[in-house]
């Protein structure tokens, strides 16, 4: 849907941070190495560095001394202006809804459909895989007009329950391909012993496949959760009213807003980025798992 | 006297012709619903006159796509688009293979360095563009001010505000934010080479420099692919990060295929021109995306 691009999960996602033997650095040439990145890290991640400073200043002392100065006082003030003037609490509440009704059913739907493709005999199985990750090329805005018109025909413009299809429908292509190329390494033996015992479809599925298959999903969910959080272009047709917008279109208004108050703007972009910064951080052995045990297979 | 199995083996459940459906189609009836039934449709508003707001509209054939090239924008947005898909796949590419490369020999912290290089990726494209528009501030911007600290003040200029800068300002974002992934991708590649053919290099005499070109690059084949080809589907789709820092301009000087065809269907009120745009960009992003989609089916067949 957005930032995060698609790769298969071939083996059982490993925490990333298991993976690599290196040896220990040792050596001058390590440390000339190490150093240098250390100065490209720096330089990659100022823009946040120096959004953090700017954003605890106040906006006199930003003017005063300049974008690049140390600050000569602290303040809290401006996470209080941006978070009522950005509307903050609202959009918050409704990206976090969204979210939490649109990842655990895309994830669902994605590992039915996944498991009948890579486990159950179906007909038309390539066709239907093949329309399925054909999805993966299409771009959000050939949609857009009709998606506008289906909404509001149904009178689910301006409501976070119409941004629910679309979301899904645009998940669904990478869940798909991740989620049912997981499935196949499960050996057949076990379903095979699991028929035997009597158990349907639905049984193997919810008591064998999907237990088996944690890190896939969670690796999956958390990506999932990651573009929803992000989507913007569906959010900015299809939302009116400030009580329903989501993060992206509500930082889109809070810039124009404070476009003269640049310490305020600081704190609004750090709210709305804080909690996925955060996210990321704790989980990044799975996204960082997730994303790359596609690359290291042909 | 041989003892008969009085009970024969329950027979395996295969739960039907229908069961695999049952699975498949609470997924397909909504990505048929929302995503292919309108991508269809716009093929057919593609075909009319329809303005976006009134109740009627006309067939007008293939009138639309007639006009596309004698739209000035049109030009200056599909040559942006291309300029756009080289730059922010070369770079990302380039900057991302050399951080892998880097990151993957003798180095301390690793973890935090990979890390810092991705957090970009993750972060909304509107904050990006809301932080970067911040940066290029022509009187307030760090950009400009580290430009005047250094004594480059004739350097200092509205970034975002000129025809001559703003695409490549837009650009340096989406290399920002595109170069974590590649990095992600080659350093994962990167440790699957096997030791032995450097060692087999090194005992037959090879330069770092023989090696990276002989042994690593070759071995990076999947790798290049997996990038290539995500980094172009990406590249097509380019909207979020074009709005939200310039809505296209100054002027049509930013312009891409989809921004110009939102403005035409939510700004000026011709969703038929607006909506042909955007079946042309899908029609070439798919055409692209297709050897990788083939690829990712017949892996699984």
């Amino acid at each position: 849907m957005t930032s995060i691009a698609p790769v298969r999960v071939d083996a059982p996602v490993v925490p990333a941070g298991t993976v690599p033997a290196s040896q220990p650095p040792k050596g001058r040439k390590g440390l000339v190495v190490t150093l240098l990145l250390i100065v490209v890290a720096l330089f990659w991640i100022s823009p946040l560095a120096l959004l953090v400073v700017t954003a605890v200043r106040p906006l006199s002392d930003f003017i005063g001394n300049g974008p690049l100065s140390w600050p000569d006082a602290f303040t809290w003030s401006n996470f209080k202006d941006a978070w009522g003037i950005g509307n903050f609490a609202t959009t918050y509440r409704n990206s976090a809804l969204l979210a939490l009704m649109k990842v655990p059913l895309g994830v669902l739907v994605s590992a039915m459909l996944g498991f009948a493709l890579a486990k159950l005999r179906m007909k038309f199985r390539r066709t239907v895989m093949f329309s399925v990750f054909l999805g993966l090329t299409i771009p959000i805005y050939i949609t857009i007009v009709p998606v506008f018109i289906m909404m509001r025909s149904a009178g689910a413009t301006d409501s976070l329950f119409g941004l629910l299809g679309p979301y899904l429908a645009f998940g669904i292509p990478f869940e798909v391909l991740v989620l049912q190329s997981f499935f196949r390494q499960i050996p057949d033996e076990i379903f095979e012993a699991a028929r035997v015992d009597g158990a349907g479809d639905w049984r193997i599925f919810f008591t064998i496949v999907l237990p088996l298959s944690t890190p896939a999903l969670v690796t999956v969910a958390i990506l999932d959760a990651v573009a929803t959080w992000n989507e913007f272009l569906f959010a900015l047709i299809l939302l009116n009213s400030d009580a329903n917008k989501t993060i992206p279109v509500g930082l889109l208004n809070f810039q124009g807003q404070f476009a003269n108050n640049n310490t305020g703007l600081a704190a609004g972009i750090l709210i709305a980025v804080v909690p996925i910064l955060i996210a990321y951080i704790v989980l990044q052995r799975w996204i960082v798992g997730g994303l790359t045990a596609g690359a290291t297979k042909g | 006297m041989a003892t008969v199995a009085l009970t024969k083996p329950a027979k395996p459940k295969r739960g039907g012709k229908w069961s695999p459906w049952l699975f498949a189609l609470p997924a397909l009836v909504v990505y048929v619903a929302f995503l292919v039934y309108p991508a269809l449709s716009s093929l057919w508003f593609s075909l009319t006159d329809w303005d976006g707001l009134s109740a009627t509209y006309n067939f007008v054939g293939l009138d639309n796509y007639v006009k596309l090239p004698s739209d000035p924008v049109v030009a200056t947005a599909v040559r942006n688009n291309v300029i756009w898909t080289v730059v922010t796949i070369a770079f990302p590419t380039a900057i991302g293979l050399a951080l892998a490369v880097a990151l993957n020999g003798k180095v301390h912290g690793k973890p935090v360095l990979r890390l810092i290089f991705y957090t970009p990726a993750v972060l909304p494209l509107v904050s990006i563009a809301s932080i970067w528009g911040w940066l290029y501030n022509p009187q307030y911007g760090a950009i400009n001010s580290f430009l005047r600290l250094i004594g480059l003040d004739g350097l200092a200029q509205p970034w975002l505000g000129q025809d001559s800068t703003a695409l490549w300002a837009v650009m340096v974002p989406a290399i920002w934010l595109r170069t974590g992934f590649p990095m992600l991708l080659y350093l994962a590649a990167l440790q699957g080479i096997p030791k032995e053919l450097y060692e087999a290099a090194t005992v037959d005499g090879a330069t770092r420099w023989q090696q990276f070109w002989q042994v690593t690059m070759p071995s990076l084949r999947p790798a290049h692919y997996i990038v290539l080809a995500l980094s172009l589907i990406d590249s097509f789709k380019v909207f979020d990060m074009i709005y939200a820092m310039t809505y296209g301009g100054p002027g049509t000087a930013t312009q891409v295929m989809g921004t110009w065809m939102y403005a035409n269907v939510f700004q000026y009120y011709q969703a038929g021109y607006g909506t042909a745009i955007a079946v042309v960009i899908t029609l070439v992003a798919i055409a692209v995306g297709i050897p990788y989609v083939r690829s990712q089916t017949r892996e699984a067949s």
